[in-house]
């Protein structure tokens, strides 16, 4: 779970609150086998017990809570591994030190695991940003220095492609209960060639927040919430000139970010082209997987391309958005009351309730993302007047996973393999999505509201805001990302492009559309053609 | 003990072939022994055989003790004299293994294309690099950002050189502007980013913005056209920076004698003429290395821009420095983006050896 939603939700507790919230644990755990959740049926015990730690309303969780925590869910490590079957084993974990999550939670919740098993575990640290350079800079050196790696999705292209990582035993599979996952998060996500290798601690998709204030009856944005991005636009361009119901600030609707985000941001752009360009019968909507020819510049995508010019045409952004990146759309605008209509991570879910600079928490509603008329049908390159909406999976959230310098160590593999199978282990996870570890829910057994109710949430703001998580998430159309190497290089110049076009730079949507493809295919052959199209087919389970 | 060298040297050096032959053998034969090492680690990495070697660490101990031997044999040569070398040797030795030879080692990588996520490795492919660069219309953009820069440091001087006259009157309360107007020249460029470019001029809430709304601006917007977004990180470079100018400035004027303009006045000069016939031939040494210094720090103007405007709105206000980090570090291009960072350096070098000629001659004539 985002810090924010945790402590959003504590700030929300009340003695009575908390007292409820005991009560309604107590009465769940009093009931015995016949009235727990089917879902958690061999863990329920173990599940009410670490959501009590520290509690909801108790302040954040500290390393003395992460070690009993860890400890509590020890269990299913102690079906597979003998105490002191690792002695002497050392292991070395290269993750990032984000305070108070990752690395450093994940020190707290390994400290059982180490003193059941006797092997010890270093760690590599590094700040966020720093992270992916340090990673490629080990790959391309041949210096992989760590033998668990806490990674996301999208870098299994420079990693599982090159060998660099350990198959998962069968075991693991077991333990962690895999088939809980949700829908997107199953292979081919994780998995490589048909070989499995992540270990999934987090989910991540783009979730439409909007404000419930523009839309109802007689209110400035219409009668109902859009559900396509045609109708984001022309309520974008009907409340022009409108007054916003909440801040009396001129009114916004649609908030595009329109700088770029280290390449993060064209993950904003992809959330409109996923509408018109994934189409329910082809996984591919970023490249042809053939040839790798980038569909960036087909109709779907200059038509999202376009329908941010015509925003920008039609003057409907704030007066700086052109210098506005996602950072700035989320919580400079939205949050403080600038704007109707966003499309985020978590984080704005949880943070517009909560944080203190948030004026929207009680106008703020949640939905998937919004879908389009017409869907573009890159294998007949032609328009189809139908219905389609198609969540985007963007960055497809954290994992853990084992690399091959442990291969040829049966012990020391296994031991990587049992450190990690803790961490993404069903009920640790539970622990990890209730709490602030920077981790979003990512299983099925997650979405059970009844345990995060007895546990003392918000019954009401919960299922709105992960409801729209859990139907991005097993959505049959959802778009996924491209798991090849270098994708954020694709992504980090598509996003200079973009803002050479939006400033007037190009000609038309369709020029700096042709701009992006053109560098696109440099990288391609930089990267090697070959090869990424193999590795492009793979990663969509062609 | 050497001729000429009375003064310095009163040991007698008597140093026999014998002990010049061992100077003379450890430094080939560590030379020796190196070469053979690198040439051995050379022939594995390029597949002509294994010697088991499983990092470069054996090469650099190898140098290492060719560097040892080598101080050491200037005293075994050369006695007390090779005493005084090695006041200097090692120095230079550790400056050389610095700069060379990462210097070499980058124009190695220069021409080469090396993208990190490529499974090949880097791959030696000649001048492709150059000719990128030469079609590449963000690089030039950036370059042509930087001329525009680096012209506005002929302003930034002018604000310097009023500041520091006023700084050099008899003023009211002058230590106290003197440390204020150095305040902003210890912020970190990201402070200023962040608290200036971020919060200050942010365009819904920030102060300065609602001050614009105040006077009559409808949509304030610092960042949001190419033309104002550039003027704004000029004036936030130089609201750093100029301070900087402002006390070599100030430094040059304390040190003008005051007899002369006193001796200007009883001649009947003006405040105008005594500056302009005075004070500013006198402190053109000073001025041209101001400029001279700011201009370097000008070069590499990179942390505001990448904080504030990441170089938009579409290349508007990159700089060299920053368009290189993206290139290197967000798309992982470490051939072309070394190359872009070469080529910027051989620019850098030649347009500052021709400023420093030219400003020589212009000062020659007034010292």
């Amino acid at each position: 779970m985002k810090v924010e939603l945790y402590n959003a939700m504590r700030s929300k507790m009340s003695r009575r609150r908390l007292l409820q919230g005991a009560t309604a644990l107590g009465a769940v755990t009093a009931m015995g086998p016949m009235g727990r959740p089917a879902f958690a049926e061999s863990h329920g015990n173990v599940r009410a017990e670490i959501l009590k730690i520290p509690g909801v309303g108790a302040g954040s969780p500290t390393d003395a809570d992460w070690q009993k925590v860890g400890e509590m869910c020890l269990g299913a490590t102690k079906s597979n591994v003998a105490e002191g079957e690792f002695a002497g084993v050392e292991l070395t974990f290269f993750g990032i030190n984000n305070n108070g999550l990752h690395n450093i939670l994940f020190r707290g919740l390994l400290k059982g695991w180490e003193t059941y098993t006797g092997a010890k575990i270093n760690w590599i640290d590094l700040a966020q940003a720093d992270y992916n350079p340090r990673l490629q800079q080990s790959i391309a050196t041949g210096t992989v220095d760590f033998d668990i790696l806490a990674m996301g999705a999208p870098l299994e292209g420079d990693t599982a492609s090159k060998g660099l990582l350990d198959e998962m035993p069968d075991w693991v599979k077991t333990q962690i209960e895999m088939d809980d996952y949700v829908g997107y998060l199953k292979a081919p996500v994780g998995t490589w060639d048909g070989k499995t290798y992540r270990i999934s601690i987090d989910g991540d998709c783009h979730t439409f927040a909007y404000r419930t204030d523009y839309f109802g009856e007689g209110a400035i944005g219409g009668a109902t919430v859009p559900k396509t991005w045609q109708e984001v636009n022309a309520v974008s361009k009907a409340v022009i000139g409108q007054t916003d119901p909440l801040t009396g600030q001129p009114a916004v609707g649609y908030l595009d970010p329109l700088k770029g985000w280290g390449g993060f941001g064209f993950y904003f752009l992809e959330n409109r082209a996923a509408a018109y360009a994934k189409h329910p019968s082809d996984p591919a909507w970023l490249f042809d997987p053939d040839t790798m020819k980038p569909r960036v510049n087909n109709p779907a995508w200059v038509q999202a391309i376009q329908d941010v010019m015509d925003l920008i045409a039609a003057n409907a952004y704030p007066a700086d958005q052109i210098n506005a990146d996602p950072g700035t759309t989320g919580f400079s605008q939205f949050l403080a009351g600038t704007g109707s209509m966003l499309m985020w991570w978590g984080d704005i879910g949880s943070n517009a309730r909560t944080s203190d600079t948030s004026v929207v928490g009680d106008v703020v509603g949640f939905g998937i993302n919004p879908g389009s008329d017409k869907v573009y049908n890159s294998k007949t390159a032609a328009w189809e007047e139908t219905y389609n909406e198609a969540p985007n999976m963007a960055f497809l959230g954290w994992g853990v996973y084992v690399t091959n310098r442990v291969s040829g160590d049966e012990k020391k593999r296994k031991a990587a393999w049992s450190a990690a199978a803790h961490l993404g282990g069903k009920d640790l996870s539970l622990w990890m999505s209730a709490y602030p570890s920077g981790f979003q829910p990512y299983r099925n057994s997650h979405f059970q509201y009844d345990e995060w109710e007895a546990a003392g949430y918000d019954r009401a703001f919960i299922e709105d805001y992960l409801g729209s998580n859990a139907d991005s998430y097993n959505h049959p159309n959802a778009a996924v990302e491209p798991r090849i190497p270098g994708i954020f290089q694709y992504y980090s110049v598509a996003e200079d492009e973009l803002a050479k076009g939006y400033s007037g730079q190009y000609k038309s949507a369709q020029e700096t559309a042709d701009a992006i493809a053109a560098a696109w295919e440099k990288i391609t052959d930089e990267i090697g053609r070959d090869n990424q199209i193999k590795l492009y087919k793979a990663s969509l389970g062609l | 003990m050497s001729n000429g060298d009375l003064l310095h040297v009163v040991t007698n050096d008597n140093i026999s072939p014998r002990r010049k032959a061992l100077g003379r053998g450890i430094i080939w034969g560590s030379a020796a022994l190196m070469a053979v090492i690198a040439a051995l680690q050379t022939l594995q990495v390029t597949g002509h055989g294994d010697f088991g070697f499983v990092n470069w660490r054996p090469t650099l101990y190898a140098y290492c003790l060719w560097a040892t031997c080598l101080c050491w044999a200037q005293v075994l040569l050369h006695g007390e004299h090779g005493k005084r070398t090695l006041f200097v040797l090692p120095a230079a030795l550790f400056v050389v293994s610095l700069t060379v030879f990462p210097l070499l080692f980058g124009l190695l990588i220069a021409f080469s294309s090396w993208n990190l996520s490529s499974p090949d490795g880097r791959q030696f492919n000649g001048l492709d690099n150059v000719r990128q660069m030469w079609a590449d219309p963000f690089y030039w953009n950036a370059m042509w950002n930087m001329v525009i820069y680096c012209a506005a440091i002929v302003v930034e001087y002018a604000i310097a050189f009023g500041l520091a006259l006023l700084l050099n009157a008899e003023i009211r309360a002058r230590k106290f502007f003197r440390v204020a107007f150095l305040l902003p020249l210890m912020l970190s460029p990201v402070a200023v980013s962040w608290m200036i470019g971020k919060s200050m001029l942010e365009a819904r809430y920030g102060p300065l913005a609602r001050l614009g709304r105040f006077l009559g601006w409808d949509t304030p917007s610092f960042f949001g056209t190419p033309d104002i977004a550039k003027f704004t990180i000029m004036a936030m470079d130089a609201w750093t920076y100029i301070p900087f100018m402002m006390i070599m400035i100030l430094a040059g004027l304390q040190a003008i004698p005051k007899e002369l303009s006193e001796a200007a006045k009883v001649d009947g000069a003006n405040g105008w003429r005594n500056f302009w016939e005075i004070t500013f031939p006198l402190m053109l040494p000073v001025s041209i290395t101001a400029i001279l210094i700011r201009i370097i720090f000008k070069l590499k103007l990179a942390d505001i821009v990448i904080t504030v405007t990441s170089g938009g709105p579409g290349g508007a206000t990159d700089t060299v420095t920053s368009f290189i980090f993206r290139e290197y570090r967000d798309r992982s291009n470490v051939g072309y983006g070394t190359l872009l960072a070469m080529v910027y350096l051989v620019v850098i070098i030649i347009g500052m050896t021709i400023l420093m000629k030219l400003a020589e001659r212009w000062t020659r004539p007034q010292t």
